[in-house]
């Protein structure tokens, strides 16, 4: 049957039409073998666009469809239904990319352009001549969902597939879950105690029936697909018998080991054996081995001394003084922790972000312990922090006079980050609030490059810290030099006095960039999920799937998407946690029939494509006499490399057959 | 070598790392020669290497595999 292939060319507005001569395609396209109508619309993915492809079905005017307009894949599932709903197999669609690939990275070549849409749409119309009718598939989902991060945003989005009656893993890289929000003193824009808002949720998420924690561990890798993933979760080694442990502190009171403090910004010690920060859930203790003394030459995994007179065993300060059995040196711990397998149906990572250190920017004298970062101010300013809430600066202990905030440190700075980190000036004047409150006398000045309050009750918060007397420059800091007297000198242009202005200050606060979180790339690898250039995780679509991925099943979430506030990192989380339970709920999803075949009668049995494939999807079986090639449909994820490697060329990829790709070529080449 | 030669260069491009490259480079206006059109494919792995041999055969002047 010779097929009736149609052609729908989508203007996309001007997206397409800005640079593509459409009316010369239409007519290229309605010569081309096949094809025996071509037509054009405004917006082909609108219904009155779709219409046109349903009505010429319907009409029995064509059998296969031809959509030329952006990439398949955001829209190939859209005009695949209106295949369906006209009453044609869906599979019976091809799609020419002449917006993202073509009409968009040529726009400055009109000619090349629309050159370049007639041999997308040759090639797409070679291949649709070749389209073959499938069915599709379904399977099972496993109903449990994984949470990579125990942030604000993962502790919301765990809760809510929980509360939904879903089994959630949530895996947390640090001991406790919290994230950067547990180290926050107030938030903006309300001023709520981030320990009161936060620690109820923490608490919740750690007796939920629903939510195994999984902390202190990590993401080793993925496997599997959409609805049936198979995660490998690495417990890193606690050292410490954590069923045993209450968390009572006595081995850390005990240990003599310090170690620069990581939730306390590094202003204070911790010791080598330590609880994260005194609200952690779960609240237990974990060794630093990296920075355990071994005291009492108590390595670990080795048999204690024995007094030469008491005969008693010698013991480590933290084991005598752990009254459970909890920390005991003599067990042989494996270093590398522990490996689980868990099984889920989809994934939200919510793996948040870090801010910049202060190091890199050499022209605010990082050196001076007056030079801190927001984030330590923060830390300084909490009840929790290493001055108890006391508002004072490191070099001395003295509260300072003068304190200078200076914005956009590493942000909007092509040295460094070409985005706003957009948090920063609203955490400034959060914090420029809190110590004007407390201390009203206090000189506090903010050097902006731009005031960017954009956001619910935030332009009325910066008017009213203006009002409470905390002066705001607009202007760049070019330069921050040491004083004696631990005093610091701020050297700035004042873009509005259009002038040269010094300060001099005892305490300088830079906000300094939000950056995406250590090892967030190797996670989008293991995960199969895309970066974007700042490095952030990468959304399928802005707009319309702001939590999707290009991996189905897996969703983000938080500042792994982007640098965002604490009330968007929520939205976004119970956001994505709404789209996880979707398939979840569904008990099964649609796996596409694009996967591939052997031809039994004609396979030799060499098993070439056995070795090959990498989803171990392919066993040879006994069929009479012979061995044959048999593909377990489950497993196989259509990658088609067995295809390619097939001595005998007698396995198909649906939807990427060989005859599909030859003809494509011709159409392109010639 | 005239001087306006242009290579026709076929790119089989992996859907779910390359693919969605050029995808991405699109959206960021990054501008390049349409000299190169793209064939996409579910992986890199599906690419015979009889599919280079035949684009060569019938007229391209380059091949490029994506994944």
């Amino acid at each position: 049957m010779v097929p009736k292939i149609g052609v729908y060319i989508c203007h996309c507005g001007e997206n397409i039409a800005g640079a593509v001569n459409i009316e010369e395609v239409r007519a290229y396209a309605e010569k081309l073998p096949g094809v025996v109508v071509a037509r054009n619309y405004l917006f082909m993915c609108s219904d009155p666009g779709q219409e046109l492809i349903r009505q010429d079905i319907k009409d029995g005017l064509v059998d296969r469809v031809v959509v030329a307009a952006c990439t398949p894949r955001t829209h190939e599932p859209i005009f695949r239904k209106a295949l369906e709903s006209a009453g044609l197999n869906k599979y019976l669609l091809e799609m020419a990319n002449i917006r993202d690939q073509d009409s968009w990275p040529h726009w400055h070549d009109k000619e090349g352009a629309t050159a370049k849409a007639k041999r997308l749409i040759a090639s797409a119309v070679a291949k649709a001549a070749y389209l073959e009718p499938l069915e599709d598939r379904y399977v099972e989902v496993t109903p449990a969902s994984l949470v990579i991060g125990g942030g604000v945003a993962g502790m919301f989005a765990a809760l809510d597939l929980a509360n939904m009656g879903y089994k959630v893993y949530l895996v947390e890289k640090n001991p406790s879950i919290g994230g950067n929000m547990a180290k926050l003193d107030k938030t903006f824009p309300t001023n709520d105690c981030s320990a009161c808002i936060l620690t109820p949720i923490m608490v919740q998420v750690g007796t939920h029936p629903n939510i195994e924690l999984l902390t202190y561990s990590e993401v080793e890798s993925v496997e599997g697909t959409f609805g049936n993933f198979k995660v490998k979760v690495r417990k890193k080694q606690t050292y410490i018998d954590w069923d045993k442990c209450t968390g009572c502190g006595d081995c850390v009171n005990a240990c003599p080991a310090k170690v620069p403090n990581e939730f306390n910004e590094g202003m204070d010690y911790r010791k080598a054996i330590y609880i994260e920060f005194p609200q952690a859930v779960p609240k237990r203790a974990v060794v630093d081995i990296a920075h355990c003394l071994n005291c009492a030459k108590r390595t670990i995994g080795t048999k204690p001394r024995v007094h030469s007179k008491t005969g008693e065993p010698i013991l480590a300060p933290c084991e005598k003084a752990c009254k459970t059995g909890a920390c005991d040196r003599s067990r042989e711990y494996n270093p590398e922790g522990e490996i689980l397998e868990i099984n889920v149906g989809t994934i939200i990572v919510a793996t948040g972000y870090r801010v910049m250190d202060k190091a890199p920017f050499k022209e605010y004298s990082p050196q001076s312990p007056n030079v801190i970062t927001a984030m330590q101010l923060e830390r300084i300013l909490s009840a929790t922090g290493p001055t108890g809430g006391q508002l004072k600066r490191p070099s001395d202990g003295e509260k300072p006079q003068t304190i200078a905030f200076i914005s956009c440190v590493g942000s909007r700075d092509k040295r460094f980050h070409t985005y706003c980190s957009k948090v920063c000036c609203m955490y400034m004047l959060k914090e420029a609030r809190l110590i004007k409150e407390k201390y009203p006398h206090l000189n506090i000045y903010i050097f902006f490059i731009d005031v960017r309050t954009g956001g619910k009750d935030f332009e009325e918060y910066y008017n009213y810290c203006r009002d409470l007397g905390v002066k705001v420059l607009r202007g760049r800091v070019g330069a921050v030099d040491e004083l004696p007297g631990d005093r610091l000198r701020v050297r700035a242009y004042d873009v509005d006095l259009g002038a040269p202005v010094e300060l001099e200050a005892d305490l300088v606060v830079l906000a300094t960039a939000i950056e995406p979180a250590p090892g967030l790339e190797e996670l989008g690898r293991k995960l199969g999920i895309t970066c974007g250039n700042e490095g952030f995780f990468k959304e399928l679509h802005t707009k319309l799937y702001p939590v999707e991925t290009s991996v189905k099943g897996i969703y983000i979430a938080g500042c792994a998407q982007g640098p965002k506030d604490i009330p968007e990192s929520v939205s976004q989380a119970r956001a994505a946690s709404s789209a996880a339970a979707v398939p979840l709920t569904a008990g099964k999803v649609v796996v596409e029939p694009l996967i591939s075949e052997v031809n039994q009668r004609k396979c030799t049995g060499c098993g070439t494509c056995v070795q090959l494939c990498p989803y171990s999807a392919i066993n040879l079986v006994e069929d009479k006499d012979r061995r044959r090639a048999k593909i377990d449909e489950a497993l196989c994820a259509g990658c088609g490399a067995c295809a390619a490697a097939c001595p005998s060329g007698v396995i198909t990829l649906h939807g990427f057959t060989n005859a599909q790709i030859h003809a494509q070529i011709k159409a392109l080449a010639c | 070598m005239r001087a306006e030669y242009e290579p026709k260069i076929i790119a089989f491009l992996c859907n779910w790392c390359s693919y969605a490259g050029a995808d991405l480079a699109g959206s960021l206006r990054f501008q390049y020669p349409p000299n190169v059109t793209i064939i996409r494919v579910p992986c890199s792995g599906r690419v015979a290497p009889i599919f280079a041999l035949k684009a060569i055969f019938a007229g391209a002047d380059g091949v490029l595999v994506g994944g």
